[in-house]
């Protein structure tokens, strides 16, 4: 096994693979950085290329530059409140508020040093479990799968908002999501539900289009309605100095990251979930890190922890998913899936050879990712101050640019306007919910699980009746998701309770 | 102006949800469990909101999320915000019209000269960059195809 793992970074440590891993990375860099364009659609653009390489050659590649996709995205969505990622939304509520009080450096070196400790955390992951991954992911079936997605709703709709009334507008917030998963054709009949007889809804709401809209809008309008920069009024000198104090943020609130990590992993983990739940259920953890209802009210004002969980939690996700890919040729995600068809393209089947006969290669994933994090984090921190001094760029030169990034980045999702119309529907959505004070992220989280949460539903319906609710894992499940809704109740009333 | 958007919102989603278990009523068993599950409890809260907001009781905390600058009078933000709107409106309807590859250094060179009240050489010269970038990165590098506007080839692009 040792033996296996130190010729695994010997392989990727040969000049041709290394070099595909850097054009890699490149790539993923400027990728990340375009809101939109998304890491999964690149990867199946770039998957034609790895005909004549190697395995190593062809996974440097590839895995390079997905693996800093998330980490380039968690800075555009940082700077300009813009999702790089459909993975990265969550960072922009505190990471973005930073960025408007002239704390881009900061919040940029929180995320970036965060980054690489959910990568190293998601690789530790993926070398450790490869033995010991089979019981693990198979005591998850189709009911515990709905239950973990009702928890990760519960989570995020009781955290996002404060009060009796906050967590009605949470709810409120995440039935909306849930409601607009469910436009499109019913998986099982086949009928199409609230599509208003236009073929574009039968497939569904697409998530890029909704995302740029309800985060971006909302950002430009605000621009414009300022008249500064990003960093508004905010010292000039402030705004390129906070990186190290970033970086200190993450040792500060290490066992904050190193959970968020954990939770990024697990997610990464159990396929299906989809990668953009990771940030959110981080960030919900987060936020319940907060001692007092007065501390939590930080978060979304620019809480330094509301950018180190989803930060480390977007990474890690990237080891986790690549365990059920390589163990039983079930992708974790959408990235996950095409990789897989990278594996049968070079001639390689997922399952007990992934494990036994080509173990070196195996390994060879874990140090890409670990080498592919650690070069990009150190090019941010290099390019940090002509990144940081992007938000004290004027409003009036942003917001076109913007503008320009946010309509391209929807309409690449399907090539269609009507991807466009749903992105300015969203937008107003969006400012609507933002100016009523309601929390978008249980909107962002009930779309991302309702197809999921269906599904898994109508399975362990069809599977167990009502027994699936007796199963062992979801009983615990359901404690766990009343737990989380009565915790904020249970917090208030004992910092109310006299000493 | 907080409380008007809650209602407006509350009442949007009390009409979504109630079209929601309406049209899910004609639907079989397997495709309208999901719904009815979703949309009944959906229809509930946002009444409750409704009632929080009409009664004027149970004052509600702002949520864990960004907040708009209140830094300017409500009459000057509103115009603005309008503003902000009508240039997001128009970009898309030129893009309808003529097609992004026109549409792009179209709006951002009116942008500059008419919002940002830049000056004729610097706001070509930035149209110009951002030109280059756009059509060296998407047309020229990723090949993604951008349709004529309906101006120029008929009405494509849906």
């Amino acid at each position: 096994m040792l033996d296996a793992f130190v010729q695994g970074l010997l392989l990727i440590l040969q000049w041709k693979a290394f070099a595909f891993m850097l054009a890699g990375i490149f790539v993923g860099f400027w990728v990340g950085l375009l809101p939109g364009l998304g890491g999964a659609t690149t990867l199946a653009l770039m998957l034609p290329f790895i005909y004549n390489m190697e395995p190593v050659e062809a996974f440097a590649f590839l895995l390079g530059m997905h693996s800093v996709v998330a980490t380039t995205g968690d800075v555009t969505s940082i700077l300009f409140g813009v999702p790089g990622e459909a993975t990265t939304a969550a960072i922009i509520l505190d990471g973005h508020a930073m960025a408007k009080k002239g704390e881009a450096g900061r919040a940029l070196g929180a995320a970036l040093a965060s980054s690489l400790v959910g990568a190293l955390i998601g690789a530790a992951a993926l070398a450790l479990a490869i033995p010991i991954v089979r019981p693990l992911v198979l005591t998850f079936g189709s009911p515990e799968l709905f239950m973990l997605a009702i928890v990760g709703l519960a989570f995020i709709a009781s955290l996002s908002a404060q009060g009796a009334r906050g967590m009605v507008r949470g709810f409120l917030a995440g039935g909306l999501g849930l409601f607009l998963a469910m436009v499109g054709q019913d998986p099982q009949a086949g009928v199409a539900r609230y599509t208003l007889d236009t073929l574009y809804l039968w497939q569904g709401l697409d998530l890029v289009p909704v995302l740029v809209g309800l985060f971006a809008i909302p950002e430009i309008i605000d621009l414009v309605v300022r008249g500064t920069s990003i960093a508004g009024n905010a010292p000039a000198g402030r705004i390129n100095r906070g990186a190290l104090e970033g970086v200190k943020d993450v040792f500060r609130n290490f066992w904050l990251t190193i959970r968020c990590a954990l939770i990024g992993t697990f997610i990464g983990i159990t396929p299906g979930l989809g990668g953009a739940v990771a940030q959110w259920m981080a960030y919900g953890h987060a936020t319940q890190s907060a001692r007092t209802p007065e501390e939590r009210k930080g978060f979304g004002q620019g809480d330094v922890r509301g950018v180190v969980g989803p930060g480390a939690a977007c990474n890690s996700k990237e080891g986790g998913a690549l365990i059920p890919t390589i163990a039983f040729g079930v992708p974790g995600s959408t990235s996950m899936a095409i990789l897989l068809g990278g594996f049968f393209l070079l001639g390689l089947v997922p399952g007990p050879d992934m494990l036994t006969k080509h173990l070196p290669v195996t390994f060879s994933l874990v140090w890409t990712i670990v080498l592919a994090n650690i070069i990009t984090v150190a090019a941010c921190f290099l390019l940090l101050n002509r990144l940081t001094a992007l938000t004290a760029v004027q409003g009036h030169l942003l917001v076109p640019v913007v503008l320009v990034l946010v309509f391209i980045g929807s309409y690449t999702s399907n090539s269609s306007y009507a991807d466009i119309i749903v992105t300015i529907v969203f937008g107003a959505v969006g400012y609507f919910m933002v100016l009523a004070g309601w929390p978008r992220a249980p909107l962002v989280l009930g779309l991302v699980l309702g197809k999921i949460a269906e599904n898994y539903l109508y399975i362990s319906v069809a599977r167990y009746d009502f027994a699936w609710l007796m199963r062992p894992v979801v009983v615990v499940l359901l404690i766990l998701a009343v737990g989380v809704i009565f915790y904020p109740a249970v917090q208030a009333w004992r910092s109310r309770k006299p000493a | 102006m907080t409380n008007r958007a809650s209602l407006g919102l509350a009442v949007a989603i009390m009409a979504l949800a109630a079209w929601g278990i309406y049209s899910a009523l004609d639907w079989p068993l397997k495709s309208k469990l999901f719904p009815l599950v979703i949309c009944v409890p959906l229809f509930c809260l946002a009444g409750a909101e409704l009632l929080w907001v009409v009664l004027g009781k149970g004052a509600a905390r702002a949520a864990s999320d960004f907040k708009l600058s209140a830094e300017h009078a409500p009459e000057v933000a509103r115009r603005r915000t309008l503003l902000a709107a009508g240039w997001t409106v128009g970009f898309f309807a030129l893009i309808l019209l003529v097609g992004f590859p026109i549409a792009v250094p179209v709006m951002v060179f009116a942008y500059l000269k008419v919002q940002g009240r830049e000056g004729w050489i610097f706001s070509a010269i930035f149209t110009a960059a951002v030109w280059l970038f756009f059509y060296g990165l998407f047309e020229l590098l990723l090949h993604l195809h951008f349709p004529d506007g309906w101006l120029f080839g008929g009405f494509g692009g849906f």
